[in-house]
């Protein structure tokens, strides 16, 4: 095993091999930090490129894209509470409330450590689960998939503290949005009026762009002023104890490298649960709840952890059995495809050093690019200090033209304006948009699943108990939901006491 | 200036103007190809067709007589539709060409408003065909078709498929109701290698889909495959349609074919046809094809407009089976 190991590192200790790993690290970087391109579209584009070269230097360029997309799209989660990549929304939610109080970079340095953490322990844990990948796949089936977006749905709503009717309603909103479009279950169109752009459905990527870039520039131009509230705050000199933040909240970190790996793994799922769900549970688990959304620095360490570990684990189903983890992954593929790599159970065995290489190759680019975030802290952090006249157009029309590069679509730019218009008005009334997002994710995978779970056992519920995961996954479930409730229980068991002692006045 | 003289000038110039109106000689005439061609996917990167254009891309360009590159151009969406009317409305100059699932496009046309018309595009060859084969979890009880048919008496088989729009989903009808196994579908997967999965996992009992993608999960000990679609097997263990005594199991096919916009002309086709058939027989393709189980079976122009006829003429045979809902 260790020999295995070492001959990846060995094969990528290679001038070649290193210098397109930084090449992809740098491309990883730019692309993962405009929002709307992202690790799939710089994956794409290079695809073309990699043609004349080995295959263990496209892997090296892919796994350096991959390994640093998540720092890139965190630079932008926190400066500008745009996310360059979904996953990054969680960050925007105590990431921007801390820059706009000038500690912008004290988050970006939290941010990269954890990023650099969460990467080493997701590739630590990626390598230990390799061997017993084809297996642990396996357990993972429509009925699992189904609760596990319940799991999303449910931890998402309970975070939306004292918002929990407007959660739903927003969170309802997401599940309807995510309907519309060709089924495939039952073969319907639903929703899509003729409109031909509607039939795969509400496109994720446009809708975050509008709901996180686009509303939040409308709302900067409403309010005026700069991002940072005050000039004189804005202290990009706390970087390294940014880093060190990280190091201070080691339950924080572990957590989401965890979760990262754990919801990595699942195919389907993707960055996006992993990153919420990982900031969902660091919530709960604090004692201070209220002080996420505000500026936690927690709230950046948990599901920046989760981003970098998912990327190693998502690697797993994508090479044991070809089933991307992702859209990055899906690329990924036909970049392997091309080099005659076949994914499968047989490439776990015969191509060992090929996987290994990658692994290693995905790690130190994310260790890189937080090194190279840290250094481009300071000038990125003016944009924090720049008038919304200026900013706000500059990041409107790049978010619309990022939204548009995905595929040529026009739709997409509609999209990203109607979901722009919808998210201000969120933003304005105080309605929480991270449901939203996660409905849109979850929602077609819970009905899909449903259905098939339904024709797997003939339209009994007995499946959900009978099989050991999904029980697990029900009992979850039941403790999330409950857990508010026995807080709020043991909290007046423990006050009636008190209250007992109290003089009669 | 005096009349005459001024006539004579008015005249000449008039002359030599409707002279260089005048249709211009061949060798102002385009030498095609005189510009990039784009060869449009209607899939994004990364999948089977993807691969397949990607790979001979490189080879095409050198068998063009000028200069040129061949783009790979994803335009996924609508399940290959928004790719075919790209394609369906394209200038005829041979600088917009792609690439179709046949019959699963076929079956998008079929949907009502698809804006294209497949009869009426140019054909111009084929770059490859995939058989359907059935298989089994490696774990599952069963390992003969006539233990499928055993089951299929006491409950209907589960089969794992994509939707209705899928060509799966109409190959396992079709495959069943030839075996004579009544069928039940798990809907819903959303590509071949989810729900080839899903019967690895044991969602189902059995999964229909093309060869190359179950050689490659039985290499891994993951599936068991126990017949193939086709007149001679080419999997050691698995019966074939002859055996099974069905031929028309072996019409049951995944065609790659390409084609360009209606009105292409003659000598553009040629051309494209041409380059199309020696990139397919280059060395660096062949090592490609071997190396990613992909099968090269080029055809003619007018080979492939057969085909595509034949594919829909199968698929409007089995269409009331298909639409009774099962």
């Amino acid at each position: 095993m260790l020999h295995v190991w070492l001959s990846g590192i060995e094969s990528l200790l290679q001038l070649r091999e290193l210098m397109f790993l930084a090449l992809g690290m740098a491309i990883g970087l730019v692309f993962g930090a405009i929002p709307g391109l992202g690790g799939s579209t710089a994956l794409a584009l290079l695809m073309p490129l990699t043609y004349g070269l080995e295959p263990f230097t496209a892997l090296a360029l892919s796994g350096g894209v991959m390994g640093a997309v998540p720092m890139g799209g965190s630079i932008t989660a926190i400066l500008l509470n745009a996310p360059g990549t979904a996953p990054n929304a969680a960050t925007c939610i105590d990431g921007y409330p801390l820059a706009q109080q000038g500690k912008a970079g004290l988050a970006i340095g939290a941010a990269a450590s954890a990023n650099s953490l969460g990467g080493i322990i997701g590739t630590i844990s990626v390598l230990a689960v390799l061997p017993i990948a084809k297996e642990l796949v396996l357990l993972f089936g429509p009925p699992e998939f189904f609760l596990l977006a319940i799991l999303g749905l449910v931890v998402v709503a309970t975070t939306s503290r004292g918002k929990m009717l407007r959660g739903l309603i927003t969170g309802g909103f997401g599940l309807m949005v995510a309907f519309i479009g060709y089924n495939n279950v039952s073969g319907d169109v639903r929703f899509t009026y003729g409109v031909e752009y509607l039939w795969d459905g509400v496109r994720l990527v446009p809708a975050l762009i509008g709901l996180f870039a686009v509303a939040e520039m409308i709302n900067l131009m409403v309010k005026g002023g700069t991002v940072a509230r005050d000039a004189g705050t804005v202290k990009i000199t706390r970087m390294m104890s940014g880093v060190m933040e990280t190091f201070r909240h080691p339950a924080t970190v572990l957590r989401g490298s965890i979760v990262g790996t754990v919801v990595g793994a699942i195919p389907g799922v993707g960055g996006v649960v992993a990153s919420f769900l990982s900031y969902s549970l660091t919530v709960q688990a604090s004692k201070d709840p209220d002080s996420f959304g505000k500026g936690n620095i927690e709230g950046v360490i948990a599901p920046e952890a989760a981003i970098n570990a998912k990327d190693g684990s998502a690697l797993i189903p994508t090479l044991a059995f070809g089933i991307p983890g992702g859209a990055e992954m899906a690329v990924f593929l036909g970049i392997l495809v091309l080099h005659g790599l076949q994914p499968g159970p047989l490439m776990l065995i015969q191509n060992q050093t090929e996987i290994y290489g990658l692994v290693w190759a995905l790690t130190a680019s994310c260790i890189l690019a937080s090194c190279v975030g840290l250094l481009l802290v300071r000038p990125l952090a003016m944009v924090t200090l720049v008038d919304s006249e200026i900013l706000a157009p500059v990041v409107i029309c790049i978010a619309l033209v990022g939204s548009f590069a995905i595929d040529g679509q026009i739709g997409n730019v509609v999209i990203t304006a109607v979901f722009g218009i919808l998210g201000y008005l969120m933003l304005r009334f105080d309605y929480p948009r991270l449901t939203v997002v996660v409905a849109l994710v979850l929602g077609g995978t819970a009905e899909r699943s449903f259905h098939q779970t339904m024709m797997m056992n003939n339209g009994g519920w007995s499946i959900f108990v009978d099989r050991w995961v999904s029980a697990l996954l029900l009992a979850a479930i039941v403790i999330l939901l409950g857990s508010p409730a026995l807080r709020m229980l043991v909290h007046r068991l423990r006050a009636r006491p008190i209250a007992a002692e109290k003089p009669q006045t | 200036m005096p009349d005459v003289q001024r006539r004579c000038l008015l005249v000449s110039l008039g002359m030599s103007g409707a002279a260089l109106m005048l249709p211009q000689p061949a060798f102002a005439a385009a030498i095609y190809p005189d510009k990039n061609i784009s060869f449009v996917i209607p899939d994004g990167p990364g999948g089977g067709f993807d691969s397949y254009v990607r790979a001979i891309t490189p080879a095409m360009q050198k068998y063009l007589s000028q200069k040129v590159t061949v783009v790979p151009t994803n335009v996924p969406g609508a399940g290959g539709a928004r790719a075919a009317n790209e394609i369906f409305r394209a200038r005829p100059d041979g600088a917009t060409i792609g690439i179709f699932n046949v019959p699963g496009i076929y079956i998008q046309q079929e949907r009502g408003n698809a804006g294209f018309d497949l009869e009426k595009l140019t054909w111009i060859g084929r770059l490859g065909v995939d058989h359907y084969g059935l298989a089994v979890g490696e774990n599952s009880p069963i390992k003969s078709i006539d233990d499928l048919k055993a089951l299929a008496k006491q409950r209907p088989v589960k089969f794992t498929s994509t939707g209705p729009a899928g060509t799966a989903y109409n190959a396992t009808l079709i495959a069943a109701h030839l075996l004579g196994i009544r069928a039940q579908l798990i809907t819903g997967y959303k590509g071949s290698r989810d729900y080839v999965m899903g019967a690895v996992r044991g969602d189902g009992d059995a999964v229909v889909t093309a060869i190359p993608t179950l050689r490659r999960m039985a290499a891994g000990k993951t599936l068991r495959i126990i017949a193939t679609f086709e007149e001679h097997g080419s999997v050691p263990g698995a019966t074939d349609a002859t055996a099974l005594g069905q031929p028309e199991l072996a019409s049951i096919t995944l065609q790659r074919l390409v084609a360009g916009p209606p009105g292409l002309s003659a000598d553009i086709t040629a051309t494209l046809a041409d380059a199309m058939t020696k990139a397919l027989a280059a060395p660096e393709v062949e090592a490609w094809a071997k190396k990613a189980d992909a099968g090269l079976a080029p055809e003619s122009p007018e080979q492939a407009a057969a085909t595509l006829k034949e594919q829909i003429a199968f698929y409007n045979k089995w269409k009331p089976y298909l639409k009774a809902g099962h």
